[in-house]
């Protein structure tokens, strides 16, 4: 162990001495893997109310608008690329093109979310679904909900990335880990909503 | 020891543009298998989730850089996935045989 202390370049602090992985790094990965969990209990809890007869209708599947999800899941999908783009370009120090990156994900996250706020607005307005309409209701606002709080938490991270960027000119190789840490978190998001897409989306069926 | 002694294997920007088009043309071939359905039969669903598999796979491996990383990331994070899917198979299981035990 001492020899890793003493040997370890400076730019390398916080570094965890006996895996030889960054401690916030390692941190990120732990805590990512527990939201597994989360998001694990919430799908669970949709699966077993979704096609359970005998609960107050609409049921979430007989209303789904598969094409405008279909859209949405592409533009988070998209995120995706320009987040891993933004964190190559902070790799190879080139600083106008990490903002430009990580605005564009921002940006796309924003619009997931829009489309979030519309799909939800149509629910309720057009098909009366609201959260108290029936478990079925309830369990679908609730994952796809904190799955959208996840998307605003990270819209709000890449934002205070752009903006600290635009402040001091560039973000400092100590700064380098955070845009990794955010896109970490950021393609985890988008990993769960694949997982939504499919399982909420295309597979759950409405009893008849 | 560098933190982190794989960035220089990570993929370039064409291979992650190649790969955001994989993953959409993974994603238009689920929304098909929705639609064709009555078409492709009791298949449909399983087909789905070998997609959807495969999106996650992909993502976690070259965009969150997985397969590049030290293999103690990859066990934390398996570790968790594998947890939640035992956990919730067991609880989907259960109220499965309640359910019917309540049916018959």
């Amino acid at each position: 162990m001492t020899d890793v202390a003493q040997t370890a370049p400076a730019d390398t602090h916080g570094e965890h001495e006996s895996t030889g992985i960054e401690i916030r790094k390692l941190g990120m990965w732990v805590f990512l893997s527990s939201e597994f969990l989360f998001f694990g209990a919430l799908i669970t809890n949709y699966l077993l109310f979704a096609s359970r007869p005998g609960l107050a209708r609409p049921y979430p599947a007989e209303i789904y608008d598969i094409p405008f999800t279909s859209v949405s899941s592409f533009v988070l999908l998209m995120s995706s690329l320009t987040m891993v783009l933004a964190h190559h370009a902070i790799e190879r120090g080139d600083q106008a093109g990490t903002r430009t990156w990580l605005l564009a994900t921002a940006m796309l996250g924003s619009l997931f979310i829009g489309g979030q706020v519309f799909e939800f607005t149509d629910f309720v307005l057009e098909y009366g679904m609201k959260l108290t309409t029936s478990p079925a209701a309830s369990a679908f606002f609730v994952l796809t909900g904190f799955h959208g709080l996840h998307v605003l938490v990270g819209v709000l991270m890449l934002f205070s990335l752009y903006g600290m960027s635009r402040r001091m000119g560039g973000l400092s190789p100590k700064h380098h880990l955070n845009v990794e840490l955010v896109g970490l978190y950021w393609h985890f998001v988008d990993i769960i909503w694949i997982v939504i897409f499919t399982v909420v989306y295309l597979i759950s069926k409405a009893p008849v | 020891m560098a933190s982190d002694t794989s960035h220089a294997a990570h993929p370039t920007p064409l291979l992650y543009v190649k790969i955001a088009l994989l993953l959409a043309v993974l994603t238009g071939i689920e929304v098909a298998l929705f639609y064709l359905e009555e078409t492709v039969g009791a298949l449909a669903v399983p087909l789905l989730i070998i997609l959807a598999f495969l999106k996650f796979v992909i993502v976690i491996g070259y965009y969150m850089h997985l397969r590049y990383e030290k293999p103690l990331l990859s066990r934390f994070f398996s570790a968790g996935f594998v947890l939640a899917i035992l956990v919730y198979a067991v609880v989907l299981g259960t109220f499965g045989v309640l359910a019917i035990r309540a049916a018959t």
